[in-house]
């Protein structure tokens, strides 16, 4: 196992192939480069990680019995390493967000995910996490990553379990591909953005718009009068 | 949380030098009389045991349960907003999404509905089929109610069986209507597709398999001592509160009515099916157990029966007004093709009124109340709630119980968040 | 059917209109609103309260009453031995938009009886009170508070009324009415971070701030309790 064969199979799934900034090599402890230590410690870190992921289920709907399938015995995530289903934030690394997310629930969803310490991710299981699905409506968050970052987004409505264990399979990758070095940039965090929206208004004004089918749903049901009618017991302030 | 702090009295005497001791006497409260104390717990949204995202403040006097106030709307989808600018046939996909954990039956119960508005007749055939749908449904939604209450209950191996025949019957499902859970499986005036070449085969199968299953659950649960102990006598309630609270479905039969939406107002032909409802008596959680297992049991006679009397014929209704045409008419033929576009964009319309429409659920009276006002969208979609009005009556239940029996109690009514907040 | 053997072109081409099977059929004449015995008892005992009666969906009795009398008839319907109503199945409310009036809709079952009855009850858009029936069937206090959340009609006499499916502290309105638009009155924007910049506080009610808050507490530790019991 030759050094470089080693770097590169490190950096092969990164993100950004670590060799590619830096650049300058100071010795066996790295200035800030990858080394031969350094690669072959985070290969065992990584190795060690990836492989005893514990997800915080944060399932809310349909989704979350999807993830409760996956988790029994016919699926049995228990392979990769997750059997154990951490409820506390605080002892885990990968949340799942399954199903849809109010935003009633939108503060929760942000503690648990404030709670959580690093390294963490998140995984947004199924249409209604993702982009807010057939939901489009006033009381549904429009994908969670306008309140938290995302680290996979499965498709489907459900996905099967198959597809959430593939997902956690990228999140795998992804971990596979992390270096030293560039931990700090990684797992930067800004203690005063917690309990805030991770998107901007104008982001979340792109992300949120309604699009293809939902578009056309402005028209009320009725053949009645649509027009605005005065309420004097509305409570709008 | 209210927390007091104790305050020891310590008395310096000044002839001891530095050595503290207290007075003589008695020290003025080490124990603090905590009987007035009441603590504020908070459990959920997030909480593995409130089986959804289910907010329950519970004011507590040491471990026991003085008051609950339970907070829902954490999974609030404005699903009855959303019907209302929807055709009647594109409302169904919102319907299994309510409930997840019997899709088929909120379908059916919406399309039952539709056509009771309209004043359409289904097929025999499809009559059948729906009752075979929603009975495997009932089973369905069952095994997930007992295998997550018997993980509350300290138990993971019921749990474990429960999913194995739970995947068979997503199997099933994927079989007829090609998704595990949103099945989306009915259309206005019949279902969107036949049933496949052997899926009643399959059926069969489970049938043959499922309740030897489910006796081995029943062994491990039934007699169970520390199952007894934790479900005997907690969270009972008498039959004339359960009516007054509004309960239905397994949770009023527990406590002795025999009010079956199947039997009492019966639809699809129940009458003639050879079953019984199981009734209890002391309303506690034991009983709801009891009253759901033998509901499974119940279930599987229906099934086949359902199976042995599934007639020949068409599904879908013949008139043009409702039913879409054949696909493969559609792809060959113009008039076929317009008719199809028609009906999509056009929607059916639905003469004026209003219809409540009740079929028994697996977690009590499930209703649909239809407004329209003669287009082809209601005017209001309404979904009589069971589990809503089932989880409204936990302050009365949890009185007076133990935290842990609290936890219990609320696994035993059986609810979906879905169907509650909708 | 007669459309059935005519060519599906025809028919599709006079666009959506109702087949003849799909007109209702007029009620039939003398009164088969009348056929159900708790609404031929009602327009005797009420005769003012009781507005008209109809059959809707084929069998499905409806009677609509005065909302000043609604407690005076569904008591009567509940406690009375020939009618005995007991199971109060169902508690909403029907906006037509328009300015049309709001509609409160009791569904009732008899257990004992079979019988299933429908109540309405008409209030104007300027007064949307009615007398809450929590009193007659608990079952209708949930059921209230949604028709309260999401119609905006107050129930008096209610123990309870506050929001239950929306926050507490929702700002945009009454969601179910027909003028309130789907996707809500502000912008995503603005929805989200009102949804986040939520005070702890919020997430409780008064009642239980007052145990959360016990007076025995030093005053310093109080606010501390608040934000520790909110975390989940
Ligand atoms: S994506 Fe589909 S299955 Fe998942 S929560 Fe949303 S509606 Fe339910």
């Amino acid at each position: 196992m030759g050094l470089n064969r080693d770097a590169q199979g490190e950096a092969g799934a990164a993100v950004t192939p670590a060799g590619a900034h830096g650049g300058h090599r100071g010795g066996l402890f790295g200035g800030g480069g990858p080394t031969f230590l350094t690669t072959k410690l985070d290969f065992i870190i990584n190795w060690g990680r990836r492989n005893s992921l514990w997800p915080m289920p944060f399932g809310t709907a349909c989704c979350a019995i999807e993830m409760m399938a996956s988790a029994a015995s016919d699926y049995d995530l228990a392979r990769f390493g997750m059997e154990r289903m951490s409820f506390s934030p605080r002892q885990a690394d990968v949340l799942i967000c399954a199903g849809r997310v109010p935003y009633k629930l939108a503060p929760v969803l942000r503690r648990i995910w404030d709670q959580m310490s690093q390294p963490k991710w998140a995984v947004s299981m199924g249409a209604c996490a993702s982009s807010g699905g057939i939901f489009d409506a006033y009381s549904m968050v429009q994908g969670i990553d306008t309140i938290i970052p995302v680290d996979v987004y499965i498709p489907g409505c459900p996905p099967r379990p198959e597809a959430l264990i593939y997902g956690l399979m990228m999140i795998q990758e992804k971990i596979r591909g992390e270096t030293m070095d560039r931990r700090v940039e990684l797992r930067a965090e800004d203690p005063y953005a917690a309990g805030a929206p991770r998107a901007t208004p104008e982001e979340i004004a792109g992300l949120t718009g309604p699009f293809g089918n939902s578009t056309h749903q402005n028209q009320g049901s009725g053949r009645g009068p649509k027009d605005r009618v005065h309420r004097p017991a509305d409570r709008i302030v | 949380m209210a927390t007091k702090t104790v305050e020891f009295q310590v008395t310096r005497n000044p002839e001891a030098g530095m050595d503290f001791r207290p007075a003589a006497g008695p020290i003025a409260p080490v124990e603090p009389d905590l009987d007035s104390e009441h603590m504020l717990i908070n459990i959920g949204p997030q909480h593995p045991a409130t089986h959804g995202v289910l907010r329950l403040v519970c004011e507590l006097d040491g471990e026991t349960v003085v008051r609950v106030i339970p907070h829902i709307g954490y999974l609030h989808s404005s699903f009855e907003k959303l019907g209302e600018y929807r055709h009647w046939n594109q409302i169904v996909p919102l319907t299994d999404r309510m409930d997840y954990l019997a899709p088929l039956i909120y379908n059916c119960a919406f399309a039952m509905a539709v056509e009771k508005l309209m004043g359409i007749e289904v097929t025999e055939r499809c009559k059948v089929v729906r009752v075979i749908c929603m009975e495997m449904d009932r089973i369905f939604s069952h095994l997930l109610w007992l295998g997550t209450t018997a993980i509350d209950i300290g138990a993971f191996t019921p749990f474990l069986y429960a999913f194995q025949q739970r995947e068979k019957i997503y199997r099933l499902h994927e079989a007829y209507t090609g998704a595990r859970i949103t099945t989306s499986a009915t259309r206005i005036g019949g279902m969107m597709a036949d049933l496949p070449e052997g899926w009643t085969d399959g059926l069969k199968a489970f049938l043959d398999d499922f309740p030897k299953t489910l006796d081995e659950i029943d062994r491990l649960l039934t007699t169970n001592a520390i199952h007894i102990g934790r479900t005997q006598g907690v969270g009972a309630i008498s039959a004339e509160d359960a009516v007054n609270y509004g309960f239905t479905g397994p949770n009023l039969r527990a406590s002795g009515v025999p009010y079956d939406v199947r039997k009492d107002r019966p639809y699809y032909d129940y009458e003639t099916y050879d079953f019984e409802v199981p009734i209890g008596e002391h309303g506690d959680c034991y009983d709801r157990y009891l009253v759901r297992m033998e509901e499974m049991r119940q279930s599987v006679r229906i099934l086949r029966q359902a199976l042995e009397r599934l007639p020949d014929g068409p599904i879908n209704v013949e008139d043009p007004h409702i039913s879409l045409p054949d696909k493969t008419d559609c792809m060959s033929d113009m008039e076929s093709m317009i008719h199809h576009f028609k009906l999509i964009t056009d929607g059916i319309p639905a003469p004026p009124g209003d219809c409540y429409f009740p079929v028994e659920g697996s977690k009590g009276e499930l209703g649909m109340y239809l407004v329209s006002d003669g287009g082809p969208k209601p005017v209001r979609w309404r979904v009589r709630p069971p589990s809503f009005v089932n989880l409204s009556v936990i302050p009365k239940l949890a009185e007076g119980h133990m935290v842990s029996d609290l936890i219990v109690i609320n696994a035993s009514l059986d609810i979906v968040l879905g169907e509650i907040d909708r | 059917m007669s459309d059935q053997q005519k060519n599906p072109f025809e028919i599709v081409e006079r666009g959506p209109a109702f087949s003849d099977r799909l007109e209702v059929a007029p009620p039939p004449a003398g009164g088969a609103e009348d056929a159900h015995p708790s609404v031929a008892a009602l327009r005797e005992r009420f005769p003012d309260a009781v507005r008209r009666a109809e059959v809707s969906a084929g069998d499905q009795h409806v009677v609509y009453v005065d909302p000043d009398a609604n407690l005076e008839v569904l008591g009567f319907l509940k406690t009375d031995d020939a009618h005995h109503y007991d199971l109060l199945v169902d508690v909403t409310a029907v906006d037509y938009g328009g300015g049309l009036p709001l509609q409160v809709v009791y569904q009732l079952w008899s257990i004992p009886h079979r019988r299933a009855l429908r109540v309405k009850c008409e209030l104007p858009l300027e007064r949307l009170h009615i007398r809450s029936v929590t009193g007659l069937w608990n079952s209708a206090n949930w059921l209230e508070r949604e028709v309260f959340d999401l119609f905006g009609i107050t129930f008096e006499g209610h123990p309870d009324l506050r929001r239950i499916l929306m926050p507490e502290n929702y700002a945009e309105g009454h969601p179910l009415r027909k003028d309130f638009p789907l996707r809500g009155r502000f912008s995503r924007a603005e929805q989200t971070r009102r949804a986040l910049s939520q005070d702890p506080k919020d997430y409780y009610i008064p009642e239980e701030l007052e145990v959360g808050g016990a007076p025995s507490l030093p005053e310093a530790l109080r606010p501390r309790t608040l934000e520790d019991g909110s975390e989940g």
